[in-house]
């Protein structure tokens, strides 16, 4: 299995707590093409923050964390996060005034995807989540939740990134849901040869994970 | 492109927001629209009068460097006091006395767009009788003294009679502002043509009609003759208050061209002639660099160039305040709207904070946001800006043919007047030619109030707007951290 992201000695404390207050302090993970990864750990043990680190949202860290063997601070973030990594979030993070296909479509346009019909694609993308056409053309406020998920995960795999990065992404959603999710989830790192990182409470994720890497809350 | 077609989306799904930033538009390009037509028409008007009303310079006397220069010291006794007024009145003889070269050589300048002048020498005549208050039909209701006596012409020749020669149409300023109007015949057009116009008093007296000849004579030397054909008959426009002092000046007053009066002129050498000379300068800022240039070409220092400045201003000036009145409010206007919008686009930029951090997350550059967003704001401008340019037309129209009609009207009036004080010559593109009649034509299309130039201005007006309030958004975008902004949301 090829590694893909690679944390050496990564530490992170916010910028107005004291000297040694860090939030992470000295993490050293590593995460392979073709697995399901878990990141458990008590509220507020940093789980969320190390999500924000690897995906290069948060960039004021010791340590060092490597995309494919490059520096994450020798890349250009947005190209990053637009071409080798997508972010599912618990809270879905659509666009309310975009339709669920609009909001796939958006994102492939972000990352200058090449494909001529970008609304087949996305409606591809919608089925391989679970979710028919008839889907494509409705806002997403309209969508349950579940249904608002799906198309989250179908927006981050529209630009075909090599690692999915989901914080909590079954927190809101029900145990058959939560399911359905995480066999797409698997599917995606089995199937697709996929890194999946998932930040979660959930035992039922942990347990379905190849990988779990569990933050303990750092003390001084 | 896919920025183009974000921004459009985002307009059409969002109409509340942008029909507020649209209305602020809509009413800052209506009232801007307006008050750059008006600003506009004024400025033509303006330049209007300042076309039809040439800045005319002449040549008179400095009596502020005379009275420095001359001015009889305290100390002097009777008899040098004496000799130094006398000294001073040869000098002011001296100095103004131009002479024809001179005229040339100072109208040879960069600053001046046409020349011309006016000419005067006292003549007797044979067999002429002299118009007088005693002989003339208004004598008994004026109850005038007698003014029988020859007249002395500048103190220099007893005439009977003043020969005036004008060396271009324009020179005729008489004629231009009405003072003097044709009543029978008509002014030759002819600078070389042994031609006169006389007073309707002078033509009664001596029964003289159009087409019969006068001959004049040099007060110095009784050989010295030459004959006039009546061309002309000229009536003078006066009330009673001044008859009597217009008549000496005016009924004996014999008009030709400037030409005659110089070949008259030019064998006697004593003879005192008054050369007026009238310069139309390109522009009122040159008055100061023409007077320069004089000097440097030799004018006395006893002389000083004297313009019609103060009197162009003064008919400008009810005008100028509607122009800096429509300046300050459209300045008003703009400040005040551009306030506003900066207040609702950044208003609305918080209320877009999660769509900057969703986009952002998802990999969006700062820089294409920032387009996205200017892009949505310049279309909701433009769009706007169509519209109240729209309104503005159809509201400016009005107003500054309102402003507008009244000149032009005066304008073709004081043509048609000119036209006739000259005796009517059907001749248009000649009277086009004269100073003080010219660029009506400049006003025939009143209907463009909202010209290219405001169209243009608007454009300036909607970009500097777009920006005002796109700036909004550019600070916001740069400042928010995505990660914030959701942790926020969260």
């Amino acid at each position: 299995m090829k590694e893909i992201l690679k944390l050496d000695n990564v530490s992170y404390r916010y910028a107005d707590a004291e000297k040694d207050d860090y939030v992470l302090k000295n993490i050293n993970y590593k995460f392979e093409l073709g697995k399901v990864y878990a990141i458990k750990g008590r509220s507020g043990s940093g789980k969320t923050t190390l999500l924000s680190l690897i995906s290069g949202l948060e960039t004021n860290y010791d340590g060092k964390i490597t995309y494919d063997n490059q520096d994450l601070k020798n890349i250009n973030l947005d190209t990053y996060r637009n071409t080798y990594v997508g972010i599912v979030f618990q809270s879905y993070n659509l666009l309310p005034h975009l339709t669920a296909s609009e909001n796939i479509i958006l994102s492939m346009d972000i990352s200058k995807t090449k494909e001529k019909d970008k609304k087949g694609k996305a409606i591809k993308l919608m089925e391989s989540v679970g979710l028919n056409k008839n889907f494509a053309s409705r806002r997403v406020l309209k969508l349950s939740g579940g249904e608002q998920q799906r198309i989250a995960i179908a927006r981050s795999l529209s630009y075909n990134p090599k690692v999915i990065l989901a914080d909590e992404p079954t927190g809101n959603l029900d145990k058959e849901t939560e399911d359905e999710i995480l066999n797409i989830f698997k599917s995606l790192a089995h199937k697709e040869n996929k890194c999946v990182i998932i930040v979660t409470h959930s035992k039922n994720v942990c347990d379905e994970a190849d990988k779990v890497y569990e933050l303990k809350k750092h003390k001084n | 492109m896919y920025i183009l077609k974000n921004a459009l989306i985002s307009i059409t799904r969002n109409k509340g927001r942008n029909l507020l930033i649209g209305i602020i538009i809509v009413v800052i390009a209506l009232s801007s629209a307006v008050t750059l037509a008006i600003r506009n028409s004024a400025s033509s008007l303006i330049n209007s009068y300042e076309n039809k009303y040439d800045v005319k310079a002449t040549i008179g006397v400095n009596r502020e460097n005379m009275r420095g220069g001359m001015r009889p010291e305290e100390s002097m006794s009777d008899e040098d006091r004496d000799a130094k007024r006398e000294e001073m009145q040869a000098v002011f003889a001296d100095a103004s006395n131009i002479t024809e070269d001179e005229i040339n050589k100072y109208g040879d300048s960069k600053y001046v767009k046409e020349y011309y002048y006016q000419v005067s020498v006292g003549v007797n005549a044979e067999d002429l009788e002299k118009a007088s208050m005693e002989n003339s039909e208004n004598n008994d209701k004026m109850g005038g003294p007698e003014n029988g006596g020859r007249e002395k012409f500048n103190g220099m020749n007893d005439s009977d009679f003043t020969l005036t020669g004008y060396s271009t149409l324009s020179a005729m300023e008489d004629f231009i502002n009405g003072r003097y109007k044709i009543t029978d015949g008509k002014i030759s057009t002819d600078m070389n043509d042994n031609s006169c116009v006389i007073s309707e008093e002078l033509a009664t007296l001596n029964d003289i009609k159009l087409n019969d000849e006068i001959a004049f004579i040099d007060p110095n030397n009784e050989d010295n003759k030459i004959t006039l054909k009546v061309a002309g008959i000229y009536d003078e426009e006066s009330d009673t208050e001044s008859m009597m002092g217009m008549f000496a000046a005016s009924a004996n007053n014999i008009i030709t061209n400037a030409n005659v009066v110089n070949n008259f002129t030019k064998n006697d050498e004593d003879i005192h002639k008054t050369i007026t000379p009238t310069f139309i300068l390109t522009d009122k800022k040159d008055v100061q660099k023409f007077e320069k240039e004089l000097t440097s070409k030799g004018m006395s220092e006893y002389l000083t160039v004297q313009t019609n400045l103060d009197e162009v201003e003064n008919s400008t000036k009810t005008i100028s305040n509607v122009k800096t009145f429509a300046t300050t409010f459209l300045i008003i206007t703009l400040i005040i709207g551009g306030a506003i919008l900066f207040v609702i686009s950044m208003i609305n930029i918080r209320e877009r904070k999660y769509e900057i951090g969703v986009l952002r997350t998802i990999g969006m550059k700062k820089s294409h946001l920032t387009m996205q967003f200017v892009c949505e704001l310049l279309i909701v401008s433009f769009a706007s800006l169509l519209i109240g340019t729209g309104l503005g037309a159809m509201c400016s129209v009005p107003v500054s043919n309102h402003l507008l009609e009244s000149e032009i009207s005066n304008s073709e009036t004081q043509k048609q007047n000119v036209e006739n004080n000259f005796g009517g010559h059907g001749d248009k593109p000649m009277f086009d030619r004269i100073s003080g009649t010219v660029e009506v034509a400049a006003f025939d299309s009143i209907d463009a109030a909202v010209d290219l130039k405001v169209l243009l201005e608007l454009l300036g007006i909607g970009v500097a707007l777009t920006l005002v309030s796109a700036l909004a958004s550019m600070i916001s975008i740069q400042k928010f951290s995505p990660l914030t902004i959701l942790k926020e949301r969260s």
